[in-house]
């Protein structure tokens, strides 16, 4: 077989030139740490990463949605607690109020109180996150409670919900409109406050102590709205610990088709320049071996 | 037998030997000219002279000057550069339109769809924040950002490569022209017995280049012409003739060009389905099968995303109580016209009811859902996985040619090898040569000297 000249130098070059592009290629993966960046470096794992970011990003926005609907709900839960509060105080005072020992001055004093304490319920029940009514239903810039005439308090809210999406057709509700706390359909917590307060300034005995029944309605129906919103600030961090899991899993799916191995990179570098090196001096070595050199 | 005979001997040898020489010099000088066949100068003994006891030599002659060349590699070489020319372009091409799929970089239209839906979460979290109402319509701007520029740059680069169809056809011709030249003046010099060894490198360059354009198949005739054909048996040269190609325009491809064949009655005949090789057929298949159809699977997405999200979004109420609002242009049903039809943030529609205004978020969770619902339209995907298909399949084609073209461009390395271990010159065996001619050049002058010094003698007897 006869060897020409431009065999060795092109069989030399080429192999060169694609070592060269090895570099080139893993000089890219070390430097953008990815492995695949366009469709055609692997169209199969590039389908999956488009598929997985997308994943990705509807957990992330379901944790984001959960994070709000937190707060909504713990705004909501302090409030009831607080409101429970309020009526157990109430509770107390209508105890005293219906004692055969207190009298028409003492009942008027309790009711002072009473008024006040109302005033604070009614604050709690217009509790506002960020400028919105939270007990309004849907109605969120709607004032739900006010007082209308004398110390009778109306809702002006309705009765809807609203709910967040926790997940693939998953939601979680993160509004109880007022009318089901303190407005309810056993009792009106306001009604009976008024009623009291009627009964304490008209010395009115029985009357007070027929809100004594009425109050632990009242309580029961605040504990009632406590349990559901406790049930849905733990659905909401139930699903959030799983959320948070799968958004390790599906970002660790992402880095294992997209991201680079630096160590495998590195080590196709460092052969890749090896060959480079190898094939330069076989290179020099040619000029060695022409057969001018003995013809001196 | 004369001494002028044994003179003649002397220098019919110096004479080859010097020929010899510039064919050795022809064949170092060209070492590294691409396509050159080295040369081989064919000595052989001349015609006898009768004599006593037998005949006697009358000495050296070149017979011929032959040109190493193995014709079934040089048939593969070209065939290699067809699929060269072909792959390269389809490659080229489709690189360039590549970098629309920047998801990896969170640049794509994937992205800006998980954006743009993300955007519509935060609206049902707080339907009545209107900073949240405000980045959703950005969001929805960036998204048909992203398919109005990429329908933009699918567009140019259809035009991009209608000019290097356009380019190519003008540089087949120009070869065309040159081969038919090369035909003639081979086809002079060998009809009065010469070889005409480098025209014929000449022309099988010419062959090689126009190959690498479009896929051609050759014959040479009997004069040493040869004729080139095209698609399905056109003639492109015919000893002497050229046949033109031309570009013209197709109205109902966007004013694109397509290749005609001009058989001398105009250019009538369409080449564009039976061309199977060269960049022609990389360039037409981008421009023509694999771009549009990209354009198709976006327009579809696009047209899709308008249609469902505006169905759903005529349904709900805004803040400002309107309703059966388009949050696209309904007009806008292609990747290149899909624009935002809402600008006011307040008739954004994330409530299922009049009264529901402003809390009620059901609207709005209702076209998140879309974001996980497949679509009819769509081949019964969601929009999501149908961009991821269409990504994929896109990158499987371009693979395919990146991988075909390094393929081909390692048998086209084994064949220039396989070409050069025939055709190519090796400087030692040249160095050989050039020394054995130039010993046999000095010695057939010092057999003329000799010669010249039997004649002193014999003239100094007279004396």
């Amino acid at each position: 077989m006869r060897v020409a000249d431009q065999q060795i130098y092109g069989t030399l070059l080429g192999n060169l030139q694609r070592s060269r592009l090895q570099i080139m290629d893993a000089q890219e993966q070390i430097s953008s740490q990815k492995k695949v960046q366009r469709p055609s470096d692997d169209p199969m794992a590039f389908g999956e990463i488009v598929l997985d970011k997308s994943a990705l990003s509807r957990t992330e926005q379901w944790i984001r949605n959960i994070s709000f609907g937190q707060s909504r709900i713990d705004a909501a839960d302090k409030a009831v607690s607080q409101a429970q509060d309020l009526v157990t105080r109430i509770r107390e005072l209508t105890i005293q109020g219906s004692s055969d020992t207190t009298s028409a001055q003492g009942r008027t004093a309790i009711a002072q109180e009473v008024r006040q304490l109302q005033r604070q319920l009614l604050q709690i029940a217009n509790t506002e996150v960020a400028g919105q009514f939270i007990f309004s239903g849907t109605e969120t810039d709607v004032r739900p409670y006010s007082s209308t005439s004398g110390d009778t308090v109306a809702y002006a809210g309705n009765s809807e919900t609203q709910a967040v999406a926790v997940g693939e057709n998953q939601t979680v509700q993160i509004l109880i409109p007022g009318n089901s706390i303190f407005s309810g359909a056993t009792t009106n917590v306001f009604d009976t406050v008024r009623d009291l307060l009627t009964a304490l300034e008209g010395n009115d005995r029985s009357g007070v102590q027929a809100a004594l029944g009425s109050l632990d309605q009242a309580t029961a129906q605040l504990s009632d709205a406590q349990g559901t919103i406790g049930g849905l600030g733990n659905r909401l961090q139930v699903t959030k610990d799983a959320l948070d899991t799968a958004t390790l899993t599906i970002s660790r799916a992402i880095s294992d088709n997209q991201d680079a191995d630096l160590a495998t990179a590195i080590t196709q570098l460092r052969m890749q320049e090896v060959a480079v090196e190898a094939a330069s001096q076989a290179f020099t070595r040619i000029f060695d071996q022409t057969l001018l050199n003995y013809l001196r | 037998m004369s001494l002028n005979a044994l003179f003649g001997i002397g220098t019919n040898a110096l004479a080859t030997f010097q020929q010899a020489l510039s064919v050795t010099g022809q064949n170092i000088s060209n070492v590294n000219t691409p396509g050159h066949s080295r040369q081989e100068i064919i000595l052989s003994e001349t015609q006898p002279q009768n004599s006593r006891p037998g005949q006697v030599g009358t000495g050296v002659e070149a017979e011929q000057i032959r040109r190493s060349v193995d014709t079934f590699v040089e048939q593969q070489l070209q065939n290699s550069h067809e699929r060269l020319g072909q792959f390269g372009a389809t490659r080229s091409a489709l690189n360039q339109i590549e970098p629309f799929f920047a998801d990896s970089n969170d640049l794509g239209v994937g992205a800006a769809m998980n954006e743009f839906f993300s955007a519509w979460q935060d609206v049902a979290n707080n339907p009545t924040d209107l900073t949240g109402r405000t980045v959703l319509l950005s969001k929805a701007a960036v998204l048909t950002g992203r398919f109005n520029q990429a329908a933009v740059q699918l567009a140019d680069q259809r035009e991009a490569l209608d000019g290097q169809v356009r380019q190519g056809i003008t540089d087949i011709n120009g070869l065309a022209d040159q081969v038919a030249d090369l035909n003639v003046q081979i086809k002079f010099a060998e009809v009065s017995g010469q070889q005409a060894n480098d025209l014929r490198d000449q022309r099988g360059r010419l062959l090689n280049q126009l190959a690498e354009l479009i896929d051609i198949s050759t014959l040479e005739d009997s004069t040493g012409q040869v004729n080139v054909f095209i698609g399905n048996g056109q003639s492109l040269v015919a000893g002497h003739t050229t046949y033109d190609l031309s570009g013209v325009s197709n109205s109902s491809n966007g004013g694109l060009v397509d290749v005609m064949y001009d058989a001398g009655s105009g250019a009538t005949t369409p080449l564009q389905s039976v061309i199977t090789g060269g960049r022609l057929k990389g360039l037409l298949d981008s421009r023509d099968t694999i771009i549009p159809s990209l354009q198709t699977t976006l327009d579809t997405l696009a047209a899709q995303l308008v249609s469902q999200i505006n169905t759903q979004h005529q349904a709900g109420y805004g803040l400002d109580g309107s309703t059966a609002q388009a949050f696209f242009s309904s007009g806008g049903t292609t990747a290149a016209k899909m624009s935002v039809a809402l600008t006011d943030r307040n008739k954004i529609a994330a409530s299922s009811t009049a009264a529901g205004v402003p809390g009620n978020n059901v609207n709005a969770l209702a076209i998140t859902t879309l974001q996980t619902t497949a679509v009819a339209g769509l081949g019964n995907t969601t929009f999501q996985a149908y961009y991821s298909a269409a990504a994929g399949s896109f990158g499987a084609t371009l693979q395919s040619a990146e991988r075909d073209l390094s393929a081909q461009e390692i048998i086209h390395q084994q064949l220039e090898a396989h070409r050069a271990e025939v055709s190519g010159v090796s400087l030692d065996e040249e160095l050989v040569n050039l020394l054995k001619y130039q010993r046999a050049f000095q010695v057939a002058s010092k057999l003329i000297t000799t010669s010249d010094e039997m004649l002193q003698t014999i003239l100094s007897i007279k004396r």
